[in-house]
């Protein structure tokens, strides 16, 4: 076997697609900028305990043992390094961080999966009103229509909604957690046979609907309506007829819907979720919510926070997708000439210059990069 | 708005020749599937489905992967490939067992570590590790049985229908462990961006599999 193949899971990223998520990233930071977010960039590497909130799934740590003996981890996520560098640092707060950095999950080993991932995201941390919630979507809002030609589907959520109706049909907590296991993974078989136990309960009809409550904002808050909830979910469906209610006025050509019946991306929301997709995508775009005691675990007070990661490498493949590919030209020209193809590169975006010596020289570079040959000596050389 | 079609990977064999009978009843024309020869892919002109036929593991791969939006596969291959899709429909078919087997000598209190046959690594760490007990697994890819018979393991996990391979090989049954069936499974995301025809599919689907079969009237 050749000794310097990739590691499984790695790739190399060139040509259009490199080019594709550099602009990506380069709005995608001029964005943030534009909204007065601060930069902030952490180590690839940072202790395992940072992440032991973190919820991998099927996903495996990087895992190296530094000199001393302590166990590090190359990063699965972003959000966790700025909590730990906001316990560690008297950076004062509130405080709206942005970044844009490689995060490593070691997936199943030939599955076609990529172990190193390319995340944009913000952090609004000290932040406890729902405008947080409201920028974050409003930048989700702005970006996808910046970055993609596909039309992106909003997903709200919350992240304590099915834990308290759950809680209200029994205090058995393995009960609880078998049932949103079955829930949330929509493992309905045995969804049905643990919530039989509940059919004789005005709420059994709720139970039954309850894997399909996603979809149209009318549809499910019509659903919920009907349903005999317990009084502790008001306040998380009272936030969501309001966030609802807002994106329809303020940006009313965005797609919403409401899942109620998913689980959080991350164990550590508190609040409102949201997700985003296209119907192009084989994933969530972008993902984020209100993570209000996240900060608990790396220090004693509390923050109120709100964060979104942006999935570049989905944001990336369905741009590249739509480009449509302009012919390569490549310019021959004397060294005099230089200010003239100078002038020539700024306005023609497909366009690089030849380094050849001489004309036969131009003619077989552009035949191997099949690309244009504009020769701008006009057939007349200073060699 | 062009047409939203669905792609569903079935399981090639025995679960494909037990599946396209429920679909047929379900109004899905299969007539493709029937007459495939040696095709693979099936593109239908008359609904909005695609068929794909694979391995059972590969389904919960393309599955995994976007590349399918529906899988049905028996829930013994989405279990040891640690499916995370959605499985929204017990059809009712492929049923059979996992089993702990071995020859009549064996002792499965013996106090001391076992060797363990199985082409199911993970469902066979669970269930000794449920049962306290620590055991060396030896992945084999077929004809498990011959496992116990040759000296190369103490004893198999497996999937068994009816005991009769097991019986044939001289075999006896220990334990029963975990029951499995075909299942319909949906990508996650496919969900989101086809709720409606998937839910029609399974929808009737479910209402196929909850008919009463003609034993059951008898």
């Amino acid at each position: 076997m050749l000794k310097h193949l990739l590691p499984l899971g790695t790739r190399d990223e060139f040509g259009t697609r490199a080019r594709t998520k550099q602009h990506l990233i380069a709005v995608i930071q001029a964005h943030f900028k534009q909204r007065g977010l601060a930069p902030i960039a952490t180590p690839l590497l940072e202790n395992e305990a940072v992440f032991d909130q973190y919820q991998m799934g099927n996903y495996q740590l990087y895992r190296l043992l530094s000199n001393n003996g302590r166990t590090l981890v190359l990063r699965p996520d972003l959000t966790l390094p700025i909590a730990r560098f906001i316990s560690a640092t008297n950076v004062p707060l509130p405080q709206k961080f942005c970044y844009v950095g490689d995060i490593f999950r070691v997936s199943r080993q030939l599955s076609g999966s990529y172990n190193q991932m390319t995340q944009a995201g913000i952090e609004l941390v000290g932040y406890a009103s729902l405008k947080a919630e409201l920028e974050c979507l409003t930048i989700a809002n702005q970006l996808s229509a910046e970055l993609i030609a596909d039309a992106v589907e909003i997903e709200l959520g919350d992240a304590q909604f099915a834990q308290r109706v759950v809680a209200s049909l029994t205090d058995n907590e393995n009960n609880q957690q078998e049932i949103l296991a079955a829930l949330f993974d929509k493992q309905l078989p045995r969804y049905a046979e643990l919530i039989a136990t509940y059919q004789d309960q005005p709420i059994y009809d709720f139970l039954q609907a309850w894997p399909r409550l996603f979809g149209r904002p009318v549809e499910i808050f019509a659903q919920l309506d009907a349903a005999p909830l317990p009084a502790s979910v008001q306040p998380s469906l009272q936030r969501l007829q309001t966030v609802v209610d807002w994106m329809q006025r303020t940006m009313p050509e965005q797609a919403v819907s409401i899942d109620l019946s998913s689980q959080a991306p991350q164990k550590y929301y508190t609040g409102l979720t949201f997700r985003g997709y296209s119907t192009a995508g084989a994933g969530y775009l972008f993902s984020g919510g209100r993570y209000d005691k996240l900060l608990t675990n790396f220090q004693a007070q509390a923050e109120p926070a709100v964060g979104m990661g942006l999935n570049v490498d989905l944001l990336t493949t369905l741009a590249t997708k739509q480009q449509t590919s302009l012919a390569k030209q490549l310019l021959y020209f004397d060294p005099e000439q230089w200010p003239q193809a100078e002038a020539y590169l700024a306005q023609q975006p497909n366009a690089s210059l030849s380094l050849a010596d001489d004309l036969a020289g131009a003619q077989a570079e552009a035949q191997r990069l099949n690309a244009e040959l504009i020769d701008l000596t006009g057939g007349v050389t200073n060699d | 708005m062009t047409e939203q079609r669905l792609k569903i990977a079935l399981t090639k064999g025995r679960v494909e020749k037990q599946v396209l009978p429920l679909l047929e009843q379900a109004g899905v024309d299969c007539s493709q599937v029937r007459n495939k020869q040696r095709r693979l892919i099936f593109d239908s002109e008359t609904q909005p489905y695609e068929f794909i036929l694979a391995k059972g593991p590969d389904v919960t791969t393309f599955l995994e992967r976007g590349a399918a939006d529906i899988g049905i596969v028996g829930n013994d291959i989405l279990t040891e490939h640690q499916s995370t899709q959605y499985e929204l429909l017990d059809l009712g078919i492929g049923k059979c067992q996992f089993v702990l087997a071995s020859t009549a000598d064996f002792d499965p209190v013996a106090p001391r570590r076992k060797i363990i046959g199985t082409k199911y690594p993970l469902i066979t760490q669970r269930y000794f590790d449920q049962l306290g007990q620590d055991v060396e697994i030896v992945k084999i890819e077929g004809s498990v049985e011959l496992a116990p018979l040759t000296g190369l393991a103490d004893a198999i996990v497996d999937i068994t229908e009816t005991g009769t391979t097991i019986r044939e090989n001289h075999l006896q049954i220990y334990d029963y462990l975990q029951p499995v069936s075909t299942r319909l499974v949906v990508n996650r995301l496919s969900l989101k961006q086809h709720q409606a025809a998937i839910f029609d599919l399974v929808d009737r689907l479910a209402a196929v599999v909850a008919e009463p079969k003609p034993k059951e009237l008898a």
